[in-house]
């Protein structure tokens, strides 16, 4: 999977210069999405928190052009996803992790074949402070070292207060207080593995259920530190731009940084189906798929503040279920 | 028996009140006695909690849709914010930013012991700056740039939220019919009734036409996959329900595309009229008319366009659905939902309920089985209500209705019907949830009906059937019905086992429709207290949603308010039909 990931940035930098500064565009080669008919019944998506809004929102528009279709939603974390596609209970599992291996295993032991991962959309995992923060930037091991508790990133202490990063006046003496994820949530899975070097958070960080929860709790508290999708920014926080070593370039959370792969915390957005290898879907899956990465789907991932996939990812997302891409 | 106390109480106590009116001041001093304070006091602090907590969410409740000016800020670097002022506050500016400031304002900041103010301006225009949100420091405003622009327009629009700018030009077909504000902003009142019609129109042969054709479309085609999955793929009774739905399935597609091509010329014709606006910062943007919902000048409002966009606001939020992921819209499918739920719970609960308070009271023996009996429903009302919900999603969901799934819906497998989280299973659990609220209230009042008038009717000859049917199930009714409403309150504010049972972000088809059955206990559904959560919490947007959170709040207690006031108004007749009576 990792090399997977690794293709589709490379293959997205080409586009980077697509993306104006500021103002994310959708690939212009991707197809305009034209409802067909006999399109009924209903659908259930189960899975990630962070997606769950972009999911409610392809809902919306794949219901403007099937009004009689009904689509349910929920959205408690990645790692209800895979049990929820193995028990047939959802049609699609948003997750904004790739499944463990664990979680790949089962599904097969049930089905006889691995899930097919379609990667939907571009995340960045941005680091929140408060507004009022001055600080400019963090590389991942100071992230590491104000999180964790066995700091396998490498900084040499640990990191407790504002002035520990150099910050002056009343920060100084501030104690920083971490917001974060609960354990089922994939963003939580994902900052660990690579923001942490898969070390353990410290225990005084507040679990929150909701990304959003996450920034509002940084928004409310000035001494505060939270991770969450980038989508979920408001004006009352700020992203710290990161480095991914100690004393390199740091790069602040913007789309072209995404695109290029340097921002250290980019990551995928997955949609799993359970898809027989060399079978056709159903039609009323098969087009909510072709509506993800139709023109209008991609602009609901703008929408929602993620940024679009080019459409030579759709393409290969496409043909792994068996759609005919057709552009 | 405690009510039956206090309501003594209380009407002994009521002339005594009265007389002493005369002079409240000195009968207050001499009745001063400690036990008086104290029991007034907690009244005082109860009322005082309960009051500003209600007022708290009915102001920020109600103010949500009130609209309010727009204001322009020019700052020191040319950047221009437009938009409305959602928020004050006071910060620190940190050094740096003091020395980029003028002379003037460093005085004030310095006068304020360093703190200077700011505003959040809700910018909107998303698709153009990326932002939603923007705070503006008093002092980066530029000398004079603070102004609230005549023609300065709020749209909101079906997508992308709100749009904040200036009105340049509007265009039918190719033809520029208006390009001054003014001009720009008549066209678009003239033209946005018929264009929202025609929007309607479209809409409503979507839902209704589309809708009905699509549905019976796939009627058909699971009668084939029913067969597949019975006689397999090359049977004669497979080719014969194939040939036999071609004919039909070909009719069906006919009309489809007769439908889609009317939808079509309405949108055409939808699509001609676009209007021009100018953002902030000078950058032009067409906006199709059609793609509004509502738009103001919001400084050239007098006070009755504002009551009116007040109303129509409301209008809109209690009778649409919700659009850009339940940020903006309507909440009418998690009324329906909240209240429809709450009332099959109230329908699964009381007969099971007051059936057993009556074996309770009047059949079993007192001892210590019924004790046990007892202590473990009252015990099931202390048992937190996630563990309802587990125990829902766990038997209901995945036994009965995996199970119901199995015998009834083969064909729709491995898609579940009954097999996951819906209406049905909800008020199931709910109803146990609320069970003991039941149990308990109609013992209470079973127990305050008077022994001498059981003892009457069997000296009348009556059974003992007859005897609780005819006297005391009528005397208890008031306090069964004081039972209900109780556990309705408690039913209709309970989100933690909703969320495992069927209560979802998203499901605008309501579980009541025009296809047979009609009621479709299987939907999953939305819940005003699940949407409460989400807006608090899980919304991308959060600051835009924080005032629907108090609106959603305060629409979720009227409701409960109204199904309550029901209840008291039944129970206010009931007991009035047996004045004289115990209870």
């Amino acid at each position: 999977m990792n090399l997977n990931k690794i293709k589709i940035l490379t293959m997205v930098s080409s586009l980077a210069a697509v993306v104006s500064y500021g103002q994310v565009q959708v690939d212009p080669n991707l197809p305009d999405y034209k409802p067909t008919q006999g399109v009924s019944g209903s659908l259930k998506s189960i899975g990630s928190d962070t997606m769950n809004n972009m999911m409610t929102l392809w809902a919306e528009g794949f219901l403007a052009m099937y009004p009689n279709v009904q689509i349910e939603i929920e959205g408690k974390g990645s790692s209800t996803a895979p049990p929820a596609l193995i028990a047939g209970t959802s049609q699609f599992g948003p997750m904004s992790r790739e499944m463990k291996s664990k979680e790949i295993d089962e599904f097969e032991k049930v089905n006889g074949y691995k899930p097919t991962p379609l990667a939907t959309s571009i995340d960045m995992l941005a680091v929140y402070v408060h507004k009022d923060n001055p600080i400019a930037g963090m590389s991942l091991p100071q992230v590491d070292a104000i999180f964790s508790k066995n700091r396998k990133g490498g900084f040499a202490s640990d990191i407790t207060t504002w002035g520990d990063l150099g910050l002056e006046g009343e920060f100084a003496k501030a104690p920083i207080s971490l917001y974060g994820r609960n354990a089922a949530s994939g963003t939580y899975g994902y900052f660990k593995k690579v923001a942490m070097f898969k070390g353990d958070f410290k225990s005084s960080v507040k679990e929150q259920p909701g990304s959003s929860s996450v920034v509002q709790g940084v928004a409310s508290d000035k001494f505060g530190i939270g991770y969450s999708g980038i989508g979920y920014k408001t004006a009352d926080v700020n992203a710290v731009p990161l480095g991914a070593r100690e004393g390199g370039k740091i790069i602040s959370a913007t789309p072209e940084n995404a695109y290029t792969g340097e921002y250290p915390l980019a990551r995928m957005l997955f949609m799993y189906v359970n898809h027989k290898p060399n079978s056709e879907l159903d039609p009323l899956r098969r087009e909510f798929i072709k509506y993800v990465f139709s023109k209008q789907g991609q602009e609901d991932v703008v929408k929602d503040g993620y940024f679009p996939v080019p459409a030579a990812v759709a393409r290969e997302a496409l043909k792994s279920v068996n759609i005919e891409p057709g552009f | 028996m405690n009510d039956t106390q206090t309501s003594s109480d209380k009407q002994s106590s009521v002339p005594a009140t009265r007389r002493r009116i005369s002079s409240p001041a000195a009968s207050l001093i001499s009745r001063a006695e400690p036990a008086l304070w104290l029991t007034g006091g907690s009244m005082v602090l109860c009322m005082v909690m309960i009051i500003s907590l209600l007022s708290f969410v009915f102001y920020n409740g109600t103010k949500t849709f009130w609209p309010v000016p727009i204001v322009e800020a020019t700052l020191h670097d040319g950047t221009v914010h437009m938009g409305e002022v959602t928020r004050r506050g006071t910060f620190i500016p940190p050094a740096s930013r003091l020395d980029e400031m003028p002379e003037s304002f460093r005085k004030v900041v310095e006068d304020n012991d360093g703190e200077a103010s700011r505003k959040l301006i809700r910018t909107g225009n998303f698709r153009v700056s990326g932002e939603h949100f923007n705070w503006v420091a008093d002092f980066e405003v530029a000398e004079g740039g603070l102004k609230e622009p005549e023609w300065a327009v709020l749209l909101e629009r079906l997508t992308w939220g709100r749009f904040y700018g200036t009105p340049l030009k509007f265009q039918i077909g190719e033809e520029v019919v208006a390009d001054t504000p003014e001009a720009t902003w008549e066209q678009f009142k003239s033209h946005h009734g018929e264009v929202r019609e025609r929007r309607e129109r479209r809409r409503k042969l979507e839902k209704k036409g589309l809708g009905k054709l699509n549905h019976a479309m796939e009627k058909r085609r699971l009668a084939i996959r029913q067969t597949e999955l019975e006689f397999g793929k090359d049977s004669d009774e497979y080719r014969k329900v194939v040939e036999d739905n071609r004919q039909p399935l070909d009719t069906l597609s006919q009309k489809y595309d007769a439908l889609v091509k009317e939808i079509q010329a309405l949108d055409q014709e939808n699509a001609r009229f676009v209007m021009t606006m100018q953002t902030a910062s000078g950058q032009d943007v067409d906006i199709h008319v059609s793609e509004i919902v509502r738009a103001y000048p919001a400084n050239r409002l007098n006070a009755g366009n504002k009551v009116g966009i007040y109303i129509s606001r409301w209008i809109e939020y209690l009778t649409s659905e919700p659009r850009e992921a339940n940020s903006e819209g309507g909440v009418w499918p998690a009324i329906f939902g909240t209240v429809l739920m709450t009332l099959i719970m109230a329908l699964l609960v009381s007969p099971i309920g007051v059936l057993a308070a009556l074996y309770l009271r009047e059949y079993a023996k007192p001892g210590p089985i019924v004790t046990v009996v007892r202590i473990a429903i009252n015990n099931l009302a202390g048992v937190p209500s996630i563990v309802f919900g587990v125990f829902g999603l766990g038997f209901f969901c995945y036994i009965m209705g995996g199970t119901i799934d199995e015998i009834f819906f083969s064909e729709k497998l491995p898609s579940p019907t009954f097999g996951t989280g819906g209406i049905l299973w909800a008020a199931l659990t709910l109803a146990l949830l609320t069970l003991p609220v039941v149990i308990v209230a109609t013992e209470e009042a079973l127990a305050a009906v008077p022994n001498s008038m059981r003892e009457g009717s069997y000296a009348c000859g009556a059974s003992k059937w007859q005897t609780i049917k005819r006297i005391v199930i009528p005397r208890a009714m008031p306090g069964v019905m004081t039972g209900m409403i109780l556990s309705m309150a408690r039913g209709a504010g309970e989100v933690a086992p909703l969320m495992l049972v069927g209560a979802v972000k998203l499901a605008p088809e309501l579980p009541f429709d025009s296809y047979a059955p009609f009621l479709h206990l299987e939907r999953s559904f939305m819940h005003l207290g699940f949407h409460i959560y989400d807006l608090g919490f899980q919304s991308q947007n959060s600051e835009a949603a924080k005032p629907m959170v108090y609106t959603t709040t305060f629409l979720l207690i009227l409701i409960i308010f109204l199904l309550n006031l029901t209840g008291v108004g039944i129970r206010a007749k009931l007991k009035k039909r047996f004045k004289g009576s115990a209870v």
